[in-house]
């Protein structure tokens, strides 16, 4: 996070991380079709071999607040999801605000998504960062393929987490804002509790948060879009009531 | 975290810092672009960073603005109007402009990137279509002749706002491409260092982990042998009293031993005479393990080895009913050795053999020369002058045996390892013969191997290196036969 009071701007670092061809990119790709043209900056993709990511994506996303008067200025950027890189994704992860884990739905996949928290949870532990302090977000995309992980099943495992889990069509669009949304939400909460943004700046998280899902072009109130995640209690216990 | 990974982050500008234009665009081609834009349009253009760095600007000066730098006044008044124009503020992303004492104007446009203002672009100076005349304010500057103010003023570059406004855009939207191509590139290539140096640390640690736990390992291995060796030793020296003193016992030098006593006192002489080989052997492996074997070099007629070792051990064989054959040729290769280690290994060979075979077996020990090409497959450049010098000679022992299942074959070389591990197995032994046979054959640069024996047993090959490349003294074959 880097504020800057001059020009009243924000700036956070949102991660992407996930297992290879878990749909990272593809995430970013679906935010980059819905933010409006004020919001979005350019979907930048470094070094790309048969579809895959080498270094890593960066979609820059600007939201002014109602009255125009602070900027939130987001970076998101995925990680290469190949076990190959994980230089590459320590790098990354630095200095990120919060994290979205995207899993695979299928079954075959349980064990790379595991996989691929366990190594969220090294690398953050290598960059001297516990995972329980960072905000994160679990997407499971892919939800529109055979053999995959039951909704049942997730719903059951998300009640027992503290995350909370989102089912995405990330080719479709589907569950792509609740979860960059939710995250947001959560990042914000985290750094408004250790800088105290809100005073600092006289703004209202609430506000931001909610004018970002409408850059997004979400009419639905933002809560309600973070209500449509499973398990998930720490986006439960929002300051001004659950959602 | 450590403090120097987190400056890595902003210089790798995956973090949040500003973007800098300086180290997005490349300024030996910015200067190729703007001067291509000034051949386009005939108009001189300027690009400066947002610390005021002018990262490239039209080599030509119009040949008033020249006459004007001519005079000190001048040059002070030119100065102003571009450090006024330099630090214009320019709010608006479409651009302002600013005008000159000469007629001329300036157009100032902001470059954009990532939604921030990172540098500008200053075009200009261009004259209006409006001013054909030297103004008063040029004319107001001292030391400016007026006649040759009006002589060069035509030759100043010439523009309506609108076409300058059509060349800011331009100039903007190519400037926008070069920026994101920049970024991207910086991106790579400090993605590219940061992570090789990232792996290579990782390595760096891995690497010096293993190399001290291989250090480690290499001192526990050390501790092991000598304990073995301590302990061996310390082993021998009560066991030698009691086979002395044993002895005498049977020998009755301590008096005339009943029937039951003397029984019972050559079962404790035989069992601590085995116990001795025991220790004897885990001595010999332990030092050979630990390299402190002492080995005689010098040139072994294997034949004669071969007779002496079928010697030692056919009284077993005789004992049992197995045939034991030698055969070895006349002509074959001395090898470099220690005679008494390599009779040690045919009779460890030898009784191995002899163990497992059935009364009525045989058990065949054969030598003869061979060259390692037949393995290598001939096709080495340079076998002509190689070949002479990879003489080896191969030992068969051969069985008639239960043979070895082609999946234990390394492993009894292991010490301690028996085929049949059961309790209630039908051949003694330590179980240490064959790691000693293994190890004495590797101190004389040689190698061992288990083959099939048809239509049942096994054969143990041993192959050692000749001494030298020239033919010995030809000897008498030797062939021997114990039944």
């Amino acid at each position: 996070m880097q504020l800057d009071f001059a020009s009243r701007e924000i700036s956070i670092k949102l991660v992407y991380y996930g297992p290879a061809l878990s749909g990272k990119t593809t995430n970013l790709v679906a935010l980059h079709g819905r933010a409006g043209a004020d919001a979005r900056g350019r979907l930048m993709t470094l070094e790309t071999q048969d579809d895959r990511t080498l270094f890593f994506d960066l979609l820059p996303l600007t939201f002014r607040s109602k009255d125009g008067d602070v900027s939130l200025r987001i970076k998101l950027f995925t990680v290469p999801g190949q076990p190959i890189h994980a230089a590459t994704r320590r790098l990354v992860l630095q200095g990120a605000d919060g994290v979205a884990l995207i899993a695979d739905s299928r079954v075959s996949e349980t064990q790379r998504n595991a996989d691929a928290f366990l190594d969220l949870r090294q690398n953050l532990r290598d960059n001297g960062i516990e995972i329980s302090k960072m905000p994160l977000v679990i997407q499971f995309n892919k939800r529109d393929l055979p053999d995959i992980r039951s909704d049942e099943e997730l719903a059951r495992l998300a009640a027992r987490g503290k995350e909370p889990v989102f089912r995405a069509v990330a080719t479709r669009g589907i569950g792509v804002v609740e979860t960059f949304v939710c995250l947001l939400w959560l990042t914000w909460r985290s750094l408004d509790q250790s800088h105290q943004l809100s005073r600092k700046l006289s703004i209202d998280g609430d506000d931001l948060v909610s004018t970002a899902a409408q850059q997004l072009g979400v009419t639905t109130p933002f809560r309600e879009l973070i209500a449509a995640r499973m398990g998930g209690r720490a986006a439960g216990a929002a300051p001004g009531g659950a959602p | 975290m450590s403090d120097e990974r987190s400056t890595d982050v902003d210089a790798l500008g995956l973090g949040l810092g500003p973007l800098r234009l300086e180290d997005l665009v490349d300024r030996e081609a910015m200067r190729g672009m703007v001067g291509s834009i000034e051949q386009v349009f005939g108009m001189p253009v300027r690009i400066v960073s947002n610390s005021g760095v002018s990262l490239a600007s039209s080599s030509r000066e119009a040949p008033l603005c020249a006459m004007i730098n001519e005079e000190p006044a001048g040059r002070r008044a030119c100065g102003a109007i571009v450090s006024e124009v330099k630090r214009l503020r320019v709010t608006s992303s479409e651009g302002t402009t600013h005008g000159c004492f000469t007629g001329a104007r300036y157009r100032v446009v902001p470059i954009e990137y990532e939604g921030g203002t990172i540098g500008r672009a200053i075009l200009g100076p261009y004259l209006p279509p409006s001013v054909d005349t030297v103004p008063d304010t040029l004319l107001a500057i001292e030391g400016v002749d007026p006649a040759r103010a009006a002589e060069l003023l035509p030759h100043m570059a010439r523009a309506t706002e609108a076409t300058a406004e059509i060349v800011s855009k331009h100039l903007v939207a190519v400037l926008d491409v070069i920026l994101w191509s920049g970024h991207k590139a910086l991106l790579t290539s400090k993605m590219h260092i940061a992570s090789i140096r990232e792996s290579y640390r990782e390595l760096s640690e891995k690497n010096a982990a293993l190399e001290q736990a291989y250090e480690r390992q290499q001192e526990l291995d050390k501790l092991k042998s000598n304990f073995l060796a301590t302990i061996s030793h310390e082993l021998r020296t009560p066991l030698t009293s009691i086979l002395g003193y044993s002895e005498m016992l049977v020998g009755g030098i301590a008096g005339e031993l009943t029937g039951p006593q003397l029984d019972f006192v050559q079962i404790i002489h035989s069992k601590s005479d085995q116990l001795l080989k025991l220790i004897m052997s885990l001595l010999d492996l332990s030092k050979l393990e630990s390299g402190t074997v002492m080995m005689r070099r010098s040139d072994v007629a294997i034949g004669a080895v071969l007779a002496e070792a079928a010697s030692t051990v056919a009284p077993v064989a005789t004992k049992k009913g197995v045939t034991l054959t030698v055969d070895a040729p006349g002509d074959l290769p001395l090898v470099l050795g220690d005679p008494e280690r390599l009779r040690q290994v045919f009779v460890n060979l030898g009784e191995n053999a002899i163990k497992f075979t059935p009364p009525g077996g045989t058990v065949q020990i054969v030598a003869r020369q061979m060259a390692t090409e037949a393995d290598a497959g001939g096709d080495e450049p340079g076998m002509v002058l190689l070949a002479p010098l990879r003489q080896m000679i191969e030992v068969r022992v051969a069985d008639t045996g239960i043979g070895i299942p082609e999946a234990e074959r390394d492993k009894v070389f292991d010490p301690f390892y028996q085929v049949d591990q059961s309790s209630t197995r039908e051949h003694g032994g330590t179980g240490l013969g064959l790691s000693i046979v293994k190890r004495l054959v590797e101190a004389h640069h040689g190698t061992v191997h288990i083959e099939g024996n048809e239509p049942t047993g096994a054969v143990f090959v041993v192959r050692l290196p000749a001494s030298r490349p020239s033919a010995p003294p030809s000897k008498a074959a030797i062939s021997v036969r114990f039944a």
